[in-house]
């Protein structure tokens, strides 16, 4: 008898160990996935925070540029600066025939003329002097500085040329090539051209299309779980409307984009591909988010609360107005956070209601066309330029600190102001 | 005087019937006991007073409450007005997780009771004067009320129902989440508070009705077996029920 007990407590011993073990390994599988995840991101992303500047010396030509003496501003707005600067990059090698000048001119981003026009219109002094200036290297050769291109490709699968490889190696012998913080990054609207791309447009999208969601979403979704929890009597209708919000939550987002694009665009012709139609798409799908979390914390509320304050005299209006809702709104404002975060990812619906087309400029209202950043990702991804790879995992980076964010400010407000009077 | 007199009052909870053909006189400025076992209705015949049952979709009502000689189950009874006159302390000492002085405030801003912050500070006062509670608090009536220890909190709950100067108030086991010092506070406290008050309390402890009532009613099984005096009741009751529960034979 007394051996069985022993034999049992051993057993008892064992299980909780083995418990134990399993509850440790399943930590570490979801750690060990976790960092490979977030170190596959940062290998591959962290490349592309960093910009490469070839300096050329760039004469400033009066002649070249067509402009007279004493140019007004106008003028220098007005210049040729095309000839001046493919002349500066055809100076690399004095010695280059016609393919080679052009070769040369291909080092350099298309943008080249605009920073040498810059470079004058901050000077106008120079003017018949040279200047050395910094111009955005092409993305293969920014790629090639930061020792992601393949080199020893055969010439013709490249698509930088040996030649420019040769030019290339020279100017960084003669330290005139340089790695920068790359601003035009964040600054950027998107660009075919991986080196002038940046997520300043589907940056604005996210945040227009986000304070769309918040702004229909909230107010709908509060005002609908304070009715139900605290007005509404509990009967068959109820508790059928009740089944088909939680129904709702559980909808594919991509049946919203649907919706989006059949409702929003189709029938009330909304402007297509900007953050209004896109909010208003999400907030659909925010909103049962928003009124489940609103109802549990409504739910958390002591009905002891409820019935001081009632006994007090208060109205069922003043109750719940007094009381129930300011205690339920840490739990609310969390819930909605974690909502808007869920929204921020969404990348289907937005590519349905055509926020997935190649927007260049950066939005300045909910109105105007724009990206968003789980959607530039996609675009990115799809792109065939090496360039285009490191800023899928950057942009990934930005989208992953913008979601630690929300997440984070959603934990402060529920742990600073819920304990605050318990 | 009479101030609450209950006529064949039902309470039905969905189809189950709580309470049966209750009808009891309440006198002015005395302290009704409302005893039992768990179960019996007496915390249900309490909340028909102020109608907080209307709080529970299932339960119905039925009969006359007659208070000041208007029936509060009549159609025309505002619920707020009403409450504003019957005050209700709860078993669970319930503060509102706001400061003490809102607490005791919340009560007078709602029936517009203060015409200024001055007159505001006062009710205040003398509110947490009454409930025996103004000299530990003064000095920290903006900290929150939950910070306090139970039998304080019960003090504020009692501070906060008489500061709309309720004709009644309704106690439903004051004391039963407190120790034994803060329950003597308390029942010191009803016996003060019955000079301007009309108390109803229900209570487990048939040694405080003892002690603070003057009437005493004994529910059973959702009926009323007997009430009088609580002298009478405890001393010399006329139903063998009453008998074995106030000696402790069941219950």
């Amino acid at each position: 008898m007394n051996k069985n007990k022993e034999q049992l407590l051993n057993k008892r011993y064992k299980a909780e160990q083995r418990f134990r073990l399993y509850g440790l390994s399943a930590i570490f599988m979801a750690l060990l996935f976790l960092t490979i995840f977030i170190f596959k991101i940062f290998s591959t992303g962290y490349s592309a925070f960093q910009k490469t500047w070839l300096i050329v010396p760039v004469t400033f030509d009066a002649e070249l540029m067509m402009l007279d003496q004493n140019p007004s501003k106008e003028d220098l707005q007005d210049a040729d600066y095309y000839d001046i600067a493919l002349k500066s990059m055809a100076d690399l090698d004095p010695n280059a025939n016609e393919d080679q000048e052009n070769e040369l001119k291909r080092m350099v981003s298309y943008f080249f003329e605009k920073e040498i026009k810059n470079e004058l219109l901050n000077d106008p002094n120079l003017i018949g002097k040279t200047k050395e200036v910094y111009l955005t290297a092409s993305d293969d050769l920014d790629q090639v500085f930061k020792g992601n291109y393949p080199r020893d490709l055969p010439e013709d699968q490249r698509r930088v040329s040996d030649y420019q490889l040769k030019i290339f190696d020279q100017l960084v012998s003669n330290g005139k090539v340089e790695s920068k913080f790359n601003i035009s990054f964040f600054t950027n609207a998107d660009s075919r051209e991986a080196e002038l791309a940046g997520i300043a447009s589907s940056f604005m999208g996210s945040i227009f299309s986000i304070l769309v969601c918040l702004m229909i979403a909230f107010p709908v979704a509060v005002l609908a779980a304070i009715y139900l929890e605290e007005f509404a009597p509990k009967n068959r209708f109820t508790d059928f409307i009740e089944v088909n919000i939680n129904n709702l939550a559980a909808v594919p987002s991509i049946v919203f984009g649907l919706l989006g694009l059949g409702v929003l665009l189709a029938i009330f012709h909304l402007p297509r591909s900007t953050p209004l139609v896109g909010g208003i798409t999400l907030s659909l799908m925010t909103l049962p988010t928003i009124i489940i979390a609103a109802r549990a914390s409504l739910k958390a509320v002591p009905p002891s609360i409820r019935e001081a304050a009632l006994a007090m005299g208060a109205s069922r209006m003043q109750t719940t107005m007094h009381h129930t809702v300011p205690l339920s709104m840490p739990g609310t404002l969390s819930g909605t956070i974690i909502g808007l975060a869920q929204a921020l990812g969404e990348t289907a619906p937005l590519i349905l209601i055509g926020m997935v087309a190649f927007v260049n400029t950066i939005p300045g209202s909910p109105m105007d066309p724009a990206a968003s950043l789980p959607v530039q990702i996609y675009i990115w991804a799809e792109s065939a330029e090496r360039g285009f790879v490191e800023k899928v995992s950057a942009c990934i980076m930005v989208l992953l600190g913008f979601l630690i964010i929300m997440n984070l400010f959603a934990q402060i407000i529920r742990h600073k102001f819920e304990k605050k009077w318990s | 005087m009479i101030k609450i007199k209950a006529k064949d009052v039902d309470v039905f909870y969905g189809k189950k019937q709580a309470l049966f053909n209750i009808s009891l006189d309440i006198e002015e400025n005395q302290v009704t006991a409302l005893i039992g076992p768990s179960g019996c209705g007496k915390s249900t015949f309490l909340r028909c007073l102020n109608r907080m049952n209307d709080v529970i979709d299932i339960c119905s009502v039925k009969g006359e409450i007659l208070i000041n000689d208007f029936n509060i189950n009549d159609k025309s009874c505002d619920v707020v007005r009403l409450r504003e006159k019957i005050g209700m302390v709860f078993q669970k000492p319930n503060p509102f997780p706001k400061t003490l002085y809102e607490n005791v405030s919340y009560g007078p801003t709602i029936h517009g009771m203060a015409q200024s912050k001055q007159e505001m500070d006062e009710i205040v006062e003398t509110s947490l004067k009454k409930a025996a509670l103004w000299e530990e608090v003064k000095d920290r009536l903006h900290e929150p009320g939950t910070g306090l220890s139970g039998g304080q909190q019960q003090r504020l709950c009692i501070a906060r129902a008489i500061s709309v100067r309720p004709e009644v108030i309704l106690m439903d086991e004051p004391c039963s989440a407190l120790d034994p010092i803060a329950t003597a506070q308390i029942e010191e406290l009803i016996d003060e508070l019955k000079k301007e008050h009309t108390i109803i309390i229900v209570t487990h402890s048939m040694a405080q009705a003892a002690r603070v009532s003057q009437n005493t009613g004994f529910f059973h099984l959702g009926q009323l077996i007997e009430h009088g005096s609580t002298d009478k009741i405890f001393k010399n009751p006329d139903n063998k029920k009453t008998q074995d529960y106030i000696t402790g034979r069941f219950g």
